[in-house]
Formats: C-alpha cells, structure tokens, sequence
C-alpha cells in the first residue's frame, strides 16, 4: 500500500498506508488525522480538507481543477500554488511516499 | 448486544426550553438511548453522530414518517439519498458557487445590511429579531433564490409556516392549512418568474435550475426552492442573534475580537454553542450497532449536533460562550453528503460582512437585560428577541 504522509502546523509528522482509490482525505480521515475536517465528505463543496502538496510532490499531484480552485477561495488558511483540496487527489502507485502539509486550521 | 435503554421522563416542553441538561447526562450516562418524547433514538457524543453522517450506505436520509413530506407537498432533496439527491443538490449548487458569492451575492448583502441598519433607531431600545435579523436574512435569501418580489414578511410568514408544518408530530389541522395557504402563494410566484429568468437567465437559484441543459422536474425545482426558504432563514437570523448575545455578554472576548478583527471566530463559536439546527434524523438500513448498542434495520435515530457541540471530549466548558477558541471543531453545518449548502454564505453574510460592520456603526451598542432573552427550541433553537440600544 502507497504510503502517505501528513506534517501539521506544529510540525508533527504522521506517516500512514493508504488504500489505492481512496482520496488523500479518505486517508486521513480512516487514520484519525486531526488537521483534515472534511465537513462534506469529498462532495467539493467545502474547503476544509485543503493541504499543501510538498514542491517534491507537487508536478506529480498536479494543480487544482477549476471548481476546486474556486471552493479554494473558502479555505481559511493562506492558499498557495501547491494548495489541493485533498479530497481530489487520488491515492495510486505512483503517488507512494507522497507528503502533504496541513494548514493550522481548517474553519 | 442489547437495545438502546430508554429515557421516558423528559417532556417535549422541557427540550423545547433548554434540551442541554438532558444532553448533558445522555453524553456521560447514554450516549446511545431512545428518548420517548421524541420517539427517536438520540445520539449525543460528537464521534457517533458525525460516524452516521459520514456513512449514508448505513444511514438514509429517508425518513418515512414524517410530517415533512406533507408540509411540503413534495419528497424532497433533504430527505433522499445517492444519486437522487446529488442531483437535485447539484442542479442548484452552481447559485452557491464561491464567485457568485464574491461577485453577487456577497455586494447585495452588503448593501441591504447597511440599509436595514441604516433604518435603525439610535438610543431606544430596540429589538433586533423583528428589525434586522429576520427581515435582512428574509431579504437577501429571496434575492438569491430568484424570488425578489416577494416581501421580508411574505418570506419569514413562509418559512415559519414550512417549518411549522415539517415538525407537525402531531399531525394536527392548522399548521398543515397555513402551509397550504404558503404553497399558494409560493407557487403563484414562481410560475410567474419562469417565463421573466428564460428570457433573462441570471444566477439566481431558480434561473440556474430552469435554465439548466439538462434541467431536473419543475417539481423538484420548485421543492429546492422551499427547502430553502424553509432552510435559509432561521439560521442565519438565529446565527446573528446568538454571537450577538455572545459577544455583549462577554465584553472582554468583544474587545478582543474587535482587536484582532477575527469576527469569523466569533460566528463560528455562536453557531458551536448555540447551533440553530439542533437535530437531524437518519434511519438504519441495516442491522447495525453503536457503542456496542443493537440498533435494527429501520431504526430512526437522531444525531443531536447540539450536543455534540458541547461535547467534552472535544470542547472545555462548552456550556460557555467562548469566541476566543483555539479550536472549534462543530458540527453545526452537518458533514457528508447533505453538508450544508449555505454554509459559505452565512459564514461571508455574518462573520465578513454584518458582525464588522454593526460593532463599526454601533461601537457602544448595549443589551438592554440579558436576563429578558428567551432562547427557544429543540429542532430550531435561538432567541425568541434581542433587545438592545444602538449607540
């Protein structure tokens, strides 16, 4: 299983195996990760999964389609180039060891 | 496993006074228990009622036996799941979309708040339900559903009459017929506006609808229409008067808000500590259990963000008031599929736009006695006036 990694605003780092097909916020959310609240449960109509792709990670992962660019402008914590709602990006093969970091608040 | 325990001495008068003692004691003794005045088993722990939201395979939205489906003379988006609702859900969402908030809707509330404030006496007291928070929600809400000939009070007298005739339990006459008398005149209204939004499609809900490629029924498109009306206003009048209420009482947390400019915080906590949808209801559809609880195919609980809201496990003194918060994880505007769809709007109408601008305008404003607030409700809850003196 691909291996994804979460780093919170203080820093801490939680590395957990993710199932193939889940979005990056099904993963968090099956693993506890306090800094993704996911109010819509990957519906893309909330911003409060938004994580920060690690510039390693970013050409791979991608940027933000249209619409989600567009909720991004609800996240409450700065949106950055390498800013994703996690909920839109798919955990696969490739995309094992990716990190992803959490903005301080999600509301 | 055995059954949920049953809780059969709580009346439906004391949960509509005040429901958080009862809350309190189910979240430390029965956080899965069936309440008999309600006739719904009620879930009070903040994990369990955000676990049955998240998974709607397990927990539908359909709840037959309701009152709902008649008061609304339609099955409605709120009460379906899967592809069904996310269709209709949908054929509305684009109203809702981040650049028309920007662009619209955000510029138009704007410009009423300053009205309705503007039409506020200064130094008398004033109640604010009646002169600001229902009629400037009531307002905005009918620019943005396509409906702006219809009055602040035709709009509050048919929410009020919507939501009347959903929590009729008891089924009686009256709520049904002014319901009726609602549908009336809402339908009268619509039908007139077609022909007006196919010539002149705007991004109002009911123009974005009609105007779809592949537009759903006119039925549906007149029951999202409702459920809005129904949905749309309570809330966001509530929302106003409870951080209201919030930050007057606490004038060391107002003084800091005022500082930092985190009114969004402020919003969020009022919505936390008093959350103007108390309740929602989801039915097993399948065997199922909760806490270690049976809970059998058909079973209709009631996941109670109130309490959830107030939960220890994730709140210190959520009994309290507090805008201050480092962390404000509630469940005010549901999660999964049925996530709230106005909860961008409110979130911009009140915490960027209305609270900065009456502590700009009113910097003195007072709350006349806080004791003579009466807060109300189990479904819906807020307070019933706000009296204060604008200065």
């Amino acid at each position: 299983m691909p291996k994804v990694t979460f780093i919170d605003a203080d820093g801490t780092e939680t590395t957990v195996a993710a199932k193939i097909g889940d979005s990056v916020m099904q993963t968090a959310m099956a693993h506890g990760i306090d800094g993704i609240t996911a109010e819509c449960g990957g519906a893309m109509a909330c911003a409060t999964c938004h994580a920060y792709v690690a510039d390693d990670w970013a050409d791979k992962v991608g940027p933000a389609g249209e619409t989600e660019a567009d909720m991004l402008d609800f996240a409450a914590c700065e949106v950055k180039p390498t800013s994703r709602l996690s909920c839109q990006i798919v955990v696969a093969e490739n995309l094992d060891g990716l990190i992803v970091y959490l903005p301080e608040h999600q509301v | 496993m055995p059954l949920a325990p049953v809780e059969d001495k709580v009346t439906i008068t004391e949960l509509v006074e005040n429901p958080y003692p009862l809350y309190r004691r189910l979240r430390s003794e029965a956080p899965v228990c069936a309440v008999k005045a309600v006739g719904r088993v009620m879930l009070t722990k903040a994990s369990d009622t955000r676990a049955v939201k998240d998974d709607p395979d397990t927990w539908s939205s359909d709840d037959p036996n309701t009152p709902m489906k008649r008061a609304f003379q339609a099955h409605t988006l709120m009460r379906k799941d899967g592809e069904e609702h996310k269709a209709e859900r949908g054929a509305m969402m684009p109203t809702f979309s981040p650049r028309n908030l920007k662009t619209l809707w955000g510029p138009a509330y704007e410009t009423f708040a300053g009205r309705y404030l503007d039409r506020l006496p200064r130094d008398e007291v004033v109640d604010l339900f009646p002169t600001l928070a229902g009629p400037l929600a009531a307002r905005i809400l009918a620019e943005i559903l396509g409906l702006p000939e219809a009055s602040d009070d035709d709009m509050q007298f048919w929410s009020q009459a919507l939501i009347d005739g959903a929590g009729n339990f008891g089924w009686q006459d009256e709520p049904f017929e002014r319901v009726d008398r609602a549908h009336m005149a809402m339908n009268a209204l619509l039908e007139k506006n077609v022909d007006r939004y196919r010539a002149e499609p705007d991004q109002t809900a009911l123009s974005v609808m009609i105007n779809a490629d592949d537009p759903i029924a006119w039925s549906q498109i007149v029951a999202n229409i409702k459920i809005a009306i129904g949905g749309g206003i309570n809330e966001p009048r509530d929302a106003l008067l409870t951080v209201l209420y919030g930050l007057l009482t606490n004038p060391d947390q107002l003084d800091e808000v005022k500082r930092s400019g985190n009114w969004g915080a402020a919003f969020e906590e009022a919505v936390r500590w008093v959350a103007p949808i108390q309740v929602s209801a989801r039915r097993a559809t399948r065997d199922t259990e909760i806490r270690g609880i049976d809970l059998p195919k058909d079973t209709v609980v009631m996941t109670i963000q109130a309490s959830a809201n107030h939960d220890e496990d994730l709140f210190e003194d959520g009994h309290l008031f507090n805008a201050l918060r480092a962390k404000n994880p509630h469940q005010s505007f549901g999660s999964g599929p049925h996530h709230c769809m106005g909860a961008h709007l409110a979130r911009m109408m009140l915490g960027k736009i209305m609270l900065p601008m009456i502590f700009d305008r009113f910097p003195n404003m007072e709350l006349v006695d806080p004791s003579s607030v009466v807060w109300r409700g189990f479904g819906f809850r807020g307070p019933l006036n706000l009296p204060v003196r604008l200065n």
